[in-house]
């Protein structure tokens, strides 16, 4: 079409519309314009500090005990970005968990220093450099994220069972990083040392085992192919092990949907291999995670994704470890630490649901699901805001049949209440 | 026969070499200017929600704004400020290129213009859009209206229509004034012409160089009872480079 054709077009649409589109009334645009704004928060420095407390108290149905457990949590969680000098940036993040009863095998209070680090950008450049622990964080994808190589060993606690929320509480690793920008792209170098040989279970140690307990590398290229298609380009190396190379892509599909992509392929120990020791000889494999979200008019976002991890054993390979007592609960805490899926394919989706019937109540809902035992686990959360504090009540399902992945889970439900408050 | 008049009003102004054409995008590009400081700039946003003439939410951000090309659109890093649960969340709009940046969890997400639509930053788009970049403009009337101060003031009446791909409303109404191009109202449609949005900018205050608007009422469409107010303070220009405007500068980013 022309574009006088066009203009004449959109023009008798325009004429049209204002026969068929229901005015405003004139009384409410000018009851509209009485109205006074809220007063303006008065000019000061950008806040530096966010904090919060959080409490939590549910209970759990148990699957192999006939009571119930009750299970309570108290948090604060702290952060802290400031400007030193032209240049010069420091980080600090902490949280501070105290369970009761305890985890197990875990002191009733953990800290988890999650941040602290130095950065320097020269001016007037677009580098930066930065030393110290890091959260390094890659992947677009929801519920599993291959690319995102600094992720094993970096949970102390498990709050919750959102993937989002739970990325919150994760420890940075230790390392020196250095990033390049540009117009339309990035490039970037980690270098982690080895500086401990294994985690701690105390609760105050900052546990730099867990998270540098062997040397590790990182490049990344980040490219910006157009407003509708970014990706990143990832070689990580460890010491012992062939380079693992990586991609990720996101894309703008339509005015409603975008997608994603995680892409891994390198070569180490299965997980069985990982989890339980013996011979560990390196293989060769992929890992993959895949989605796609949905937005409607309606305030309700729909993720699905399908996950593949190819160093996870098949369903005939759980089968197998299942005779062996257990093994199944091992494999699983170790897939749990190294943040992969036990199974070799998992379907993920998720939904948001903002302003459910009433304004400043969200939903917020998940199931995982194992296609090959066909176990699942949904959790929901409703949350509602106030100003400075949240109130929400989550819920968890854990299902399957005996000796599936979820249907193995010693917590069948858990429900909980929780509180959030913000400090100003 | 009101219809007839006005498709035959439109059919006219609509033809190439009309008369009214250059000077409804001269009325444009100047109703723009005023909108849109000229350089690289930020400003703080306090967004009042209103239902049925009560306030039901308020909230603060800083916007910090450049263009990215000549003559290009306005892109934009969002800060929110307030409320505290949502301190330090960042939202980029570059075009298409759209994120949401969570310092705690660190996740960088790509955001659909559907999505964008959730977040209070929703109402942004309609204080730093380049329309005369982005629509052709048509002289339909010059009327009388109520500005946003409630006083009478004769205005240009345009009827924009987007001439580019990946607008947020294909179609726009927009009333400048007459005497000196200040924007005063604007509806903007969707694809199927139903009534989006109703803006009204109005307290024009002196601000990087020019009068520029610092309130925009806007009236939702479908339910005219809910109306937010966007009031736009410390305007302060800055050096913004542009590497700003993209996702992996986000976890970089360090407010001043």
């Amino acid at each position: 079409m022309n574009t006088y054709t066009h203009a004449v077009v959109c023009s008798c649409f325009y004429a049209l519309s204002l026969t068929v589109t229901p005015a405003l009334a004139a009384d409410d645009e000018m009851d509209a314009l009485s109205l006074e704004s809220a007063p303006e928060v008065e000019p000061t420095a950008p806040r530096n500090i966010k904090w919060f407390a959080e409490g939590a108290w549910g209970s759990a149905s148990q699957r192999y005990l006939p009571d119930s457990r009750n299970i309570g949590r108290a948090s604060i969680d702290f952060s802290y970005a400031s400007r030193l000098a032209p240049g010069w940036r420091a980080v600090v993040s902490d949280r501070l968990d105290y369970f009761e009863p305890a985890l197990a095998g875990s002191d009733a209070a953990v800290n988890s220093l999650r941040e602290a680090y130095l950065s320097w950008q020269p001016q007037g450049t677009d580098a930066v450099l930065e030393l110290g622990r890091i959260n390094l964080r890659y992947g677009p994808a929801y519920g599993y994220n291959p690319t995102d190589f600094f992720r094993d060993g970096s949970l102390r606690v498990l709050t919750t069972a959102d993937p989002f929320a739970l990325r919150e509480n994760r420890l940075g690793t230790v390392m020196l990083r250095a990033q390049k920008l540009w117009s339309g792209g990035s490039f970037s170098l980690a270098y982690a040392p080895k500086l401990e040989n294994q985690a701690s279970t105390h609760g105050w140690n900052l546990d730099v085992g867990a998270t540098n307990n062997r040397n590790r590398a990182l490049a990344v290229l980040g490219t910006e192919f157009s407003p509708k298609l970014s990706s990143q380009v990832l070689v990580y190396q460890e010491n012992g092990q062939s380079a693992t190379l990586g991609f990720n892509m996101t894309a703008l599909l339509s005015d409603a949907a975008t997608a994603h992509l995680e892409f891994t392929r390198g070569s180490e120990p299965d997980l069985r291999s990982r989890a339980l020791g013996g011979v560990a000889t390196d293989v060769t494999r992929n890992r993959f995670s895949g989605g796609v979200t949905y937005t409607t008019t309606s305030k309700l976002s729909l993720t699905a994704e399908y996950h593949y991890n190819g160093f996870a054993l098949d369903q005939a390979g759980w089968t197998a470890l299942s005779a062996t007592p257990g093994a199944p609960f091992i494999y699983l805490g170790e897939a749990l630490r190294l943040q992969e899926i036990a199974p070799r394919q998992a379907y993920l989706l998720y939904l948001t649901q903002k302003d459910l019937g009433y304004k400043d109540l969200n939903l917020t809902a998940y199931l995982r699901l194992n296609p090959g035992d066909d176990s699942r686990l949904a959790w929901l959360e409703l949350r509602r805001h106030w100003a400075n504090f949240d109130l929400s009540l989550q819920w968890q399902q854990n299902m399957g049949s005996v000796g599936s992945e979820f249907g193995l889970l010693p917590d069948r439900r858990v429900v909980q209440i929780l509180g959030n408050y913000y400090f100003r | 026969m009101k219809i007839l008049i006005h498709l035959l009003l439109t059919f006219w102004l609509a033809l190439p070499g009309a008369i009214a054409a250059p000077l409804a995008s001269e009325i444009l590009a100047a109703s723009d200017a005023i909108r849109n400081p000229g350089k690289p700039f930020s400003v703080t946003v306090t967004l009042t929600e209103f239902q049925a003439g009560k306030q039901v939410d308020t909230s603060t951000l800083t916007s910090y704004s450049r263009v990215q090309r000549q003559g290009g659109d306005f892109a934009s890093l969002i800060r929110f400020v307030l409320p505290l649960r949502d301190a330090g969340k960042l939202m980029l709009k570059n075009g298409n290129d759209m994120w949401f940046y969570d310092p705690a969890s660190k996740a960088t997400i790509r955001l659909s213009p559907q999505q964008r639509l959730l977040g209070q930053a929703s109402n942004g788009d309609v204080a730093t859009v380049n329309f005369a970049r982005d629509y052709a403009a048509a002289l339909a009337a010059t009327e009388e209206i109520k500005d946003g101060e409630r006083r009478t003031r004769m205005a240009y009446k345009l009827v924009l229509t987007a001439s580019t791909e990946g607008v947020t409303y294909p179609g726009i109404e927009m009333w400048v004034d007459a005497e000196n191009s200040r924007p005063l109202k604007a509806r903007f449609f969707a694809e199927s012409s139903r009534l989006l949005k109703t803006v009204y900018y109005r307290r024009f205050q002196s601000q990087l160089g020019a009068e520029r608007p610092t309130e925009s009422v806007i009236i939702d469409g479908l339910n005219p009872q809910s109306v937010t107010i966007m009031r736009f303070s410390d305007y302060v220009a800055r050096d913004i480079p542009p590497t700003w405007m993209q996702r992996d500068f986000l976890p970089r980013f360090q407010p001043e």
